[in-house]
């Protein structure tokens, strides 16, 4: 049985091996582009594997620099949208700040 | 796509309520009050942003505590949880790329619930009698049955944090507020009658939290 499983299993690692000549340049790769047009968070959760082997993969063929500008523009696209409150957003948080200074200013009222 | 839609958190809560119907009972001696039990609360949250500066979420903040309770009849196992469970609408902006500053005002619907494990005089006599009819004789002897007496309260919170983006998933937040409950200890329930349970203060109760969330989408 044991030869058996060793045989099957070198088998696998044998004809499992990917032709390194016909492998596509991991920078191209559709996952990539949807990560830098649309964002990382764009990229749906079961292929976040595939698309961190695909960064890896990537930055060892030379593409820091792809690597580099698909995370910043993440980062910017994420300041861009949340820099500035609009809509209630202002309004609301004033609010919660008053509640806050009223109900420590209170605290402090009382245990004096 | 920007900000993470849907994002859940884990973390510690911390605060420093006064429940003197545990600490300072005379009759049933409690487990003894340490932070673990006293001052820490697990924290769980799930957020979805509605908003590019916005988000409604469930939080809920729980006390633990375990132990014996050395009872009359029997050393029973004494459980209590505290569960205040939020509903908080929350804003935010960023005040650089990697900080983010959030601002959240939340409803409470807290959850008291106080376990024991009795043993209670018929119910071996009971339970043996129907064994007995398949034929084996008095089987069982002191088993052991648990109630609880649960009581519910409403109240709001309001908090201030800071977010430090590890990456564009994944942030570090920490917050900083209060919470008021509106607790009464009269009001608690035991299999449907109304009963009086311990004393505890908590309204009025500055809160700290600690989290590391995680955006999916």
């Amino acid at each position: 049985m044991k030869q058996f499983i060793s045989i099957i299993l070198l088998f696998v690692f044998l004809f499992g091996q990917e032709s390194m000549a016909d492998r596509p340049n991991p920078c191209e790769d559709p996952l990539l582009n949807l990560a830098e047009k649309k964002g990382i968070k764009a990229i749906p959760i079961k292929d976040i594997p595939r698309f961190r082997k695909l960064m890896k993969a990537c930055e060892n063929d030379g593409g820091e620099k792809v690597i580099e500008k698909i995370v910043y523009k993440d980062w910017q696209r994420d300041y861009k949208k949340a820099k500035t409150m609009a809509s209630f957003t202002p309004t609301f948080s004033v609010l919660v700040f008053l509640v806050m200074i009223y109900y420590f200013i209170g605290l402090g009222i009382a245990t004096k | 796509m920007a900000q993470p839609k849907i994002s859940v958190g884990l973390g510690l809560g911390l605060y420093e309520p006064t429940l003197s119907g545990f600490d300072e009972n005379i009759d049933v001696p409690f487990p003894t009050g340490t932070m673990l039990n006293r001052n820490f609360l697990l924290n769980w949250a799930v957020y979805y942003e509605f908003f590019s500066n916005a988000r409604l979420g469930y939080n809920s903040y729980s006390s633990f505590e375990a132990g014996k309770l050395d009872l009359i009849n029997s050393k029973a196992v004494y459980r209590r949880t505290i569960i205040y469970r939020m509903f908080p609408l929350e804003t935010y902006f960023r005040w650089k790329p990697r900080v983010e500053l959030n601002f959240t005002l939340t409803p409470i619907w807290g959850r008291g619930r106080i376990s024991v494990d009795t043993t209670p005089g018929d119910k071996s006599e009971d339970w043996n009698q129907l064994i007995n009819s398949f034929g084996v004789s008095d089987p069982v002897s002191d088993l052991g049955a648990t109630d609880a007496m649960i009581n519910d309260w409403i109240g709001f919170s309001g908090m201030i944090g800071i977010r430090y983006y590890l990456s564009t998933r994944i942030g570090l937040d920490m917050k900083m507020g209060f919470m008021d409950n509106s607790y009464k200890n009269d009001k608690w329930r035991l299999q449907k009658k109304e009963v009086t349970g311990p004393i505890m203060k908590i309204d009025e109760l500055p809160l700290l939290s600690f989290k590391v969330f995680y955006g999916f989408k």
